[in-house]
Order: C-alpha cells, then structure tokens, then sequence
C-alpha cells in the first residue's frame, strides 16, 4: 500500500458514501441518544470515586455453592466475598469462590452463537445470530417431537443444580424427552447408593458443631469437599477450639491428614474393611450402643430382638478382625482399636467418607459399612454425628407436561453392568451411544459438562463426539471452547453463574434449611443467553408454552410460591437480602423416631416385614388381596409406605423413598443386594484388578486440589498460578526401586496409553501408589488452561497478563489412562482401581 | 484570513465517513449488499489508486461465496473460539496492574468517555463498550458533530469537539488499535483485513499527525 494522505481518503470516502447511507452490513449502532457536548453528558467526577453497589448472589465455583456479596463498580465486578449473613457459610468463601471474577472476564470467553463450519474438530466456526441458532435448534428437535420420537433428543449436563436444573427438567418434560444424563457416576454415586439401600433419600452430612471425635476416610474436607466451605471451617473450630480428635485415613499425607492428630495411612480401596474391623472391636469389646439397633435390620429375620441383632452383627463382622484389616490395609491393628474406641466411646463421633472411599469396585458396599460403623454407636442423625442433610425445600412453577414422553436407554450403562445404578452410569453414555444396542440419540445437547475430559478414557469419547455417523447433531453449551465443544455442530454461549438468576439450596451444615438465590452481577457479556432463559424461548418456537417466561420470572414466581420465603417478603426481599431461614426453626435430627399415626383409611400392618402400608395408595383391589401378597409382593407398596412397627410403636423410621424396595428399617442386611448376588451384609470384598498386579504395577489414584474443579476453572487465572502442575506423588521406596528421583520426568502408563509428568517422592504416599490430580492437562480452555499461547498475537495472547506467565508446566490428564469401569454394584466409576506401569522418561 | 467553514466541514465529514466506513468493517461479517458496495467501481477505483489489493478473487467470485469466505476468516480473526484477535481494548492495553481480562478498567474508561458526551450505549447492542467498532463509531458520532458545528460556523463548539476527539485519540485509540491493526496484518489468510487493517493503521497514523503532532507543533 502506498503512502496515503487526506486526499486519498476522501476520494475513498466519497466512494463509499451509498454504503455509509444504508448502513449496509452494519445491523445495529453500538449507540443511542445524541451528542450533548456543551451539556456536559453524565457526570463522572475523579474525585467523588465510583459508585460501588454490593448485591447478594451465590457461588457456583463447585457444588457447594456458598452463597456471597459480589462487588460492582460502574458496571464492573470487581470483588466476591462471602454472604456475612449466611448461616451455612457464615461469611467465608474459598479460593476458588473468590476466583469467580475470572469466569466473567476471561480473554478467551465464547461470546456468541457459533456454527460449524468445517468438519468435526477443524475448529472452523461462522458466527449466527441467536434467531438463527434457535431456528436451526428447532429444526432438529421439532421434527423428533412431532413424530413421536422425543427421546430421540438427549441433554446431558454436568453442573446443574437447584432452578438450573429444575428449568432443564420442566422443559425436557414439557417436550417429552426423558434422555436426560448427568455426570453423578463420576463424582460420587456409589456414595448415594449404598446411603440409599439402608436409610433411603437421605444423603450425610456432619455434625461438627457438636461433636466430640471425627474419623474422616478418603475424604480432604480440609481443602476440597462437596460441601466444603460449611464444613471445613466448622472442623476446625472443633479442632481448635474445643479439641476434637481428628483422625484421617488417606493414601496420602493430604493438608487435611497433616492437620489431623494421626495420618493413618491406608493402602487403596481398604477403607470398608477397615470399618469393619473397628466394628468387630466395637462390638467384641461391648463398647457399642443399643438405641439404634431396633431401627437396624442385620439378618433375614425382621422380627429379630436387639439382642438377637447385636449378636447377628458380632458374628457378621467376627471375620474382620484387627490383624486380619492390617494384613489386608497395611493399617496396624492396634492403631484400628484405639480408634475403634476413641470412635464409640465418644459422647458423639461423627465418620466422614468421600471419593477415596467409595470410587472403587463395590464401592457402595463400602459406604454401607460406614454407615453401619456409625449405627451401632448411635451416631446416625443424632447431635454430633453422621446426620441427614438439610437443604431448603424451594416450591416453584411446573409446565404441562408432553403427552409423549420417552426415553432412550443409554443412561444406565451396559445389560448387567450395574445393579443399582440410581443415579446413571453417566461415563457410559457415549460408548453406549456407539454401541447403539439401546439405541443412539440424533441430537445430543451438553451443558456446563465436558465428556471428552471429565471421563475416563477420554480419548475414545471424543472420538465418538467427531464422528458424525453416530450422533449426527451436538449442540454444546459453553463459556468456553474445550475438548468437547471442539466437536460440536453448533455452540451457544452460555452466561457464567454471575450473571445469572437461580434460587439454591445446598445443604446446611447446621441441621437449618438456608433459602437462597444467586442473582446476575452484571449484565450477561456480549450475547451469552442463560440456559434458563433460552427454554422458553424454544417452547414457544416449537408450539407450546412453558409457565415461566424467563429464568427470572422462574425464581420470582418459586419466592412468591415457597412457604417462608414468601411471608419473609418474596422475590424483593431475597433480592435485597439474598439469604432467608425460618429464625425460629431447631435443628433437625432424629426424624426416624417420629411416631405415626396409621390409623388412616388403608392402613394395614404387613406382618412380615413390620409394615404399615396403605393398600389403597398402592392400587391393590382389596384389602385381603393386599394381605395376601403382602407389601414385599406388591409392585408399587413403597410409595404407600407409612410406617415401621418397632416394639409395636409405629416409627416413621427409615422410609423406603428410592428406587429400593425394602422395609423401614436401616437395611444392613439387605434382600435387594442379595438377589442381585452381592453381600447381603456390609463386606470386604477386593478389587480384582489389585488381586493379580505384577510386582512392578502401581495403583494410580487420583485427587482433587484446594483451587480447582475438574473441568470448570482452568481458564481461571488467578487459580491457575496457584496450581498449574499436577506432578505423580511417589513413595521414597517405591521410586527408588525403578531408579525415579524427585523432579524426575515419568512415564505412567497402561493398555491404554501413556502420560508423562514429574515424579514428586515422598513420604507423604503409601508405598505401591501414584498419584495424580485430575484437573489439568487441558488441551483447550484458553492461553491459561491449556498453555498454548495463541499462534495470532491477539485474543489471549494480547493480554499483557500473558507475559507475567511464570511457570512452564501445564500439567498432564491422567483420565487418558483410566478406563471407563463401573462399580457392579451402582454404576459409579472407579477411579480409584486402575493399574499402571511407571517408569523414568 | 478568514476561516473557510466548508472545507473544515468537508474535512470533518471526511474523516467522519472513513471511521463510518471502517466501523462496519469490523463491527460484523460484512454482508453481500456491503461486499457489492466494496467490488463497486467508485469503491474499487479508489481501492486501486491506494494500491490496496483485495486479491483478484474478491472481484471474480460470485459475492455469495465471498460472504461466506469473509464470515469465516472474521469469526477466525475475531470471534473464536478459541484461538483468535480479540477486538478489545481491556485485552490490549493495562490500566495500574489491571490488564488483559474482557471488561476491563480500561473498558471503564472508554464507557464513562463516550457517556461523558450524552451518548448511551444502545439497549440492543450486544458488544462490549470498548469494542474497536465501538471507538471507531464513537469518531465517527464526533467528527460528523463536528462537520455540522463547521458549517453552523460555530468555531467553539467544533473546536471543543476536535478536543474531545485529540483526547479519545490519544487515550485509547492510538494506544492500542495500531497493535491490533499489526496483529490481524499478520495473521489474516486472506487479504481482504490485511488490506483494511492496514488502511486502518494508515489513516490513524494521519489522524496522529493531523490533530496531534501537528497541532502541537
């Protein structure tokens, strides 16, 4: 080009005037009003400061969502920090929390609709409008409906919670699909399910305020936990203040077992039999307590006596004794009985179990021996122990339903791969989907979920999502491009959680249901539209309509809808506030000792199982037919459960309400494991994996860090300098016998493949183990997610911040080499079993 | 000498078409009616007096597919995902530690600016308020002021308005759309936002010398 001067351009100018006029290929002017420059404008003074507005809101950083003040400065976020007012956080907010400001302004943000315009993985996008991404949604799914074939549309969400998941859900309804999967397989199932075999719906929680001694497996509630921020610091008051003992049973030295009066290291997957055989000295030493035992069924005799029960528990755990659990744990047997006793011997004890517990080859078998370690010391929802969660019960619009509604079975695993899978086999889904023995879904729609980095082998996953022979329409919606949107046929750009409306109702730590909302910070950046806004939309484009209009209008009817929180003031009063709980309202425990009135219509006693049920809430024709079959023979007679009789008091007891169907008894000997051929009682059963590893094979394990989620704050960056290198934690010996020395650079490999990271040795691991976080290793997410600076010097790479990038190292994914293996018993995946081979790079 | 008012208009409403023209240009994916304008022949004749070579296939292919050339190479250079030039000032420019995030200090800045002039942004404007189509037509909203100040032979006010424009320049706009402008000249595949960012960084450089060096001087 050559040198040009004013002439040029307007020569250019004056060429391009038609264009100017028309305004062609310019839809919209960033503006509106008009020039007012002797009038001055708005006034902004530099003196008089900014204006600062400081409006309540909730995390959603993880799942336990704290709720929070976020800080706004002429429009701007500029600071998050916990809701003094909350009684579940009590005005804390971690790391992670307080990074949030990162997901709203992060250089590499996906901003508007995009559609593919290359082929699967060729990262050729066109941007469209909404309209026409909507239209183009429409097209795809309203074809599905109207022929019948709504479950020919899935949607599969990683985080969605509270009025972000119930928006999903009433629409989903309203449509008809009920191809809905999640991502609970890889997060915590098997939890779930071996809570629900025993005292149903009902999910822990600990009751640290009051109690007097904590034994904490597999669980670091110190720097990460589902419930972490209410609870952590709870733990440590009781720690610091009123001296509670902590013991933690962990592979590895984490910052919660250095905090712990003992480390009590563990080889993996042993932490079940290690219940057990504190139960075996609990019992063997008579150091148990009765009052729970006529709530517990521990034999195929319903009518047992307590004493009968407490023998029956004696000798089902007899096998598991202390030098037995040390042999098979590495655990010595003297430090499994001064626990045992510190444990039952405590005025209360609360048993923390997680991931490092659970994930594994009947896992769920494991949780129940937690909960049976807790039972018979009395420590089950009573002040002070492993007690029921409490979280607010939010009443909220629903939307007619769909004449057809179907589902496509894909969200269960493989025929036989899981007995109990309550809550899915969500790692499944995709490798079902090509297998296509259930059938294979033509759209599928993600949201705030990455399945091609979240699962294990994830490597195939993604190469399923690329081919569009077996999914021939994704949708994907994201802030950001990762391993998964790469492949998505259209992308929408969502808001972040700071920009949009929810009500929330995580648990409380106190036993008190906290009601709270998140409400947006700021307006949603350039076109990001919230999942909860676009349903409606789409309804209404597709022919029906929903009862709400916006994800606003959604949590303003739930507030004016929900008992409390209504009266408090409604909608007004929770945005002003943010938080609401019933001032009066005393903490909830021992709701099983409710006494129940059953001399209702319907009501008969079973006397097998010590039963009262309502044969006519069960659509039994007659009263004698419903003697005749009885409650266990009645398809349905759980959802007419009303009582147990104990010692001829009708209890409410432990109901029934999930899929398992069983008395209301705390089911430790439980029919619905037996038929399905698994231990009736709590058991140890071993992994088989580690029953046949060679002399030079590891267990991999790995785990979670204070400052990242799985997949959700690589982009962060702030968190990202904290934590951006996931090194193999090695033990001394076991390095030392392949020649690793700290800082070494290894290969950790199996059938799978192959990843390399730096070897971190030290004695803070069993011998026999590495292990590697799972949250880095990003292959997108942004200049701070995955390292890669971007070959154009714009976009993240102009970001000044780029250059104050310090450190090399971006980490590496260690699900790449676990396969996708599920608990036989729930579904859960089992991170924690995957053999591997390590070796010096 | 007097002051000759419709040449200071003229001038005004130059520089005010050019940052009309260039607003467009990277405000969005350019659309068939707006590539037919560029291939026009007063359009092109000027292209070619500038020796801006928009490569032969911009005039031969059929305006359809170079729509959809262009759309592609904008989301690529632009838009993303992924890897691309974002188009703001926050992520170029760093304001007392403060730097390289959207919505930025900087972006701040440039909205209390533009608002300080009595303009608002639009209710239905989705971008965000230091976007480079952005400042480009908050020049041109000035400048055109300007022109009408000039030929109501108000010297005061449109003098003011050349101050206000010195200061937009000088705060931002030659902070940081140069760097950009460099940017997409060295990674555009195709030469139609090579040629434009050039043209962008050039008239600039004339605005630079023009209202600042030369008013100084």
């Amino acid at each position: 080009m050559k040198k040009l001067n004013r002439r040029d351009f307007m020569k250019l100018t004056a060429g391009s005037g038609c264009a100017l006029a028309a305004g062609l290929g310019c839809s919209q002017s960033a503006f509106a009003g008009s020039l007012k420059l002797q009038a001055g404008g708005k006034d902004f003074s530099p003196t008089t400061g900014k204006e600062r507005q400081a409006i309540p809101t909730a995390c959603w950083q993880c799942v336990t969502r704290d709720s929070m003040i976020g800080y706004v400065e002429d429009g701007r976020l500029v600071k998050l920090e916990g809701h003094p007012d909350s009684i579940r956080t009590l005005g804390k907010l971690c790391a992670k929390g307080q990074a949030g400001i990162n997901q709203v302004y992060f250089p590499d943000r996906i901003l508007h609709p995009m559609k593919r315009a290359g082929k699967r993985g060729e990262h050729k996008w066109k941007r469209i409008s909404w309209d026409e991404a909507l239209d183009l949604i429409v097209s795809k799914l309203k074809p599905l409906r109207d022929a019948g074939t709504p479950e020919l549309f899935m949607y599969q969400y990683g985080r969605h919670k509270a009025s972000q998941a119930a928006t999903m859900y009433d629409f989903m309804q309203a449509y008809g699909t009920g191809t809905i999967g999640n991502h609970t397989s890889v997060c915590e199932a098997a939890k779930w399910v071996g809570q629900e075999s025993l005292w149903g719906g009902m999910y822990d929680n600990w009751d640290y305020d009051n109690t007097d001694y904590v034994v904490i497996f597999g669980s670091n509630q110190f720097e990460t936990h589902t419930n972490h921020i209410p609870t952590a610091q709870r733990l440590i008051r009781a720690k610091v203040d009123r001296g509670v003992p902590l013991y933690v049973f962990d592979v590895r030295l984490t910052n919660t077992a250095a905090k712990a009066d003992q480390w009590v290291p563990i080889k993996v997957g042993h932490d079940g039999l290690v219940m057990l055989a504190m139960c075996n000295v609990i019992m063997n030493e008579k150091l148990y307590r009765k009052d729970h035992f006529k709530f517990m069924r521990v034999s195929e005799d319903y009518k047992a006596t307590v004493d009968e029960k407490i023998a029956a528990v004696k000798k089902n755990v007899a096998k598991y004794t202390p030098e037995f659990a040390e042999k098979q744990s590495g655990v010595p047997a003297d430090t499994i009985r001064k626990i045992a006793r510190g444990f039952a011997k405590a005025k209360s004890a609360c048993l923390v179990t997680y991931r490092g517990t659970v994930m594994h080859y009947h896992g769920a078998d494991q949780e129940r021996a937690a909960m049976l370690l807790s039972a018979i010391t009395n420590n089950l929802d009573r002040p002070g122990g492993r007690v029921m969660g409490v979280g607010a019960g939010w009443k909220h619009p629903s939307s007619p339903k769909a004449k057809v509604h179907k589902t496509l079975h894909v969200k269960d695993g493989f025929p036989g791969e899981a007995a109990y899978p309550t809550h899915h086999v969500s790692h499944q889904v995709l490798p079902m989907i090509k297998d296509g023995q259930a059938g294979r879904p033509k759209v599928y729609w993600w949201s705030c979920y990455n399945p091609g980095f979240i699962n294990g082998d994830n490597k195939e996953l993604q190469s399923i999502m690329r081919d569009e022979s077996i999914i021939p329409f994704l949708i994907s919606t994201t802030i950001v491009y990762d391993e998964s949107s790469q492949y998505a046929d259209l992308i929408l750009p969502d808001v972040t959680y700071l920009e949009r409306w929810d009500w929330e109702d995580m648990v409380s730590a106190n036993q008190i249901a906290e009601f709270y909302i998140r409400q947006p910070l700021v307006k949603p950046l350039g076109e990001s539209r919230c999942q909860g806004d676009v349903w409606p939309e789409l309804a209404k484009r597709m022919g029906f309509e929903l009862a709400y209009s916006s994800k606003e209008d959604f949590v303003r009817q739930s507030c004016e809808m929900t008992p409390g929180v209504r009266e408090a003031g409604g909608f007004e009063y929770m945005k002003k506030h943010g938080v609401w709980h019933d001032p009066e309202a005393k903490p909830n425990y021992g709701f099983y000792e409710t006494k129940v009135d059953v001399s209702g219509d319907g009501v008969i006693l079973d006397e097998k199982t010590g039963v009262y049920w309502n044969w006519k809430k069960a659509g039994v024709g007659t009263e004698a037919e419903a003697k005749g079959q009885g409650y266990l023979g009645t398809k349905g007679a759980k959802k007419a459960y009303v009582a147990q009789n104990i010692d001829g008091t009708a209890y409410l007891a432990y109901p029934p309400n999930t899929k398992f169907v069983k008395a209301g008894y705390l089911d430790f000997y439980s029919d619905n494991f037996a038929d399905k051929g698994f231990p009736a009682f709590p058991s140890y059963t071993p992994i088989p994996e580690h029953q046949k590893m060679a002399d030079d094979e590891l267990n991999l394990t790995t785990y979670k860090v204070a400052v990242h989620t799985h997949s959700r704050t690589a982009h962060c960056k702030w968190l990202t300098e904290i934590k951006h290198d996931n090194p193999g934690w090695i033990n001394t010996k076991t390095a030392e016998a392949r020649g690793i020395k700290n800082g070494d650079k290894i290969r950790v490999y199996n059938s799978l493949g192959e990843i390399t990271t730096t070897a971190y040795v030290t004695e803070g691991i069993i011998p026999g183990v590495i292990a590697i976080s799972h949250h880095l290793g990003r292959k997108h997410s942004g200049v701070y997610g995955s390292g890669k600076r971007s070959p154009t010097p714009g976009g993240a790479a102009a970001d000044p911040d780029v250059k104050n990038i310090w450190w090399k190292k971006h980490g590496t994914h260690p699900n790449t080499i676990i396969p996708n293996s599920s608990d036989p018993i729930s579904g859960t995946q089992r991170w924690m079993d995957t053999v591997v081979r390590v070796a010096k790079a | 000498m007097g002051t000759d008012w419709n040449k200071m208009a003229d001038n005004a409403k130059t520089r005010s078409d050019m940052y009309g023209l260039l607003t467009l240009v990277f405000r969005q994916e350019p659309s068939e009616a707006f590539i037919n304008e560029l291939r026009g022949p007063r359009l092109s004749g000027a292209f070619s007096d500038m020796e801006l070579d928009m490569g032969g296939s911009f005039y031969s292919e059929p305006v359809s597919a170079i729509a959809d050339q262009l759309a592609l190479e904008f989301s690529r250079l632009f838009i993303g995902p992924g890897r691309h030039i974002s188009a703001h000032e926050s992520i170029f420019t760093e304001v007392d530690g403060d730097s390289g995030g959207l919505w930025g200090a900087r972006t701040v800045e440039v909205k209390k600016f533009i608002e300080t002039t009595g303009l608002d942004y639009a209710s239905q404007f989705t971008g965000l308020p230091d976007h480079i189509s952005v400042e480009l037509e908050f020049m041109q909203k000035l400048a055109d002021w300007e022109a009408d100040k000039w030929i109501e032979m108000d010297r005061i006010s449109a003098e003011y308005c050349l101050s206000i424009q010195r200061m937009f320049l000088q705060q931002h706009i030659l902070g940081w759309i140069p760097k950009f402008c460099d940017a997409v000249v060295a990674q555009a595949d195709i030469p139609f936002y090579r040629e434009l960012a050039e043209l962008t960084k050039n008239f600039l450089k004339l605005e630079e010398r023009s209202l600042i060096i030369d008013t100084a001087a």
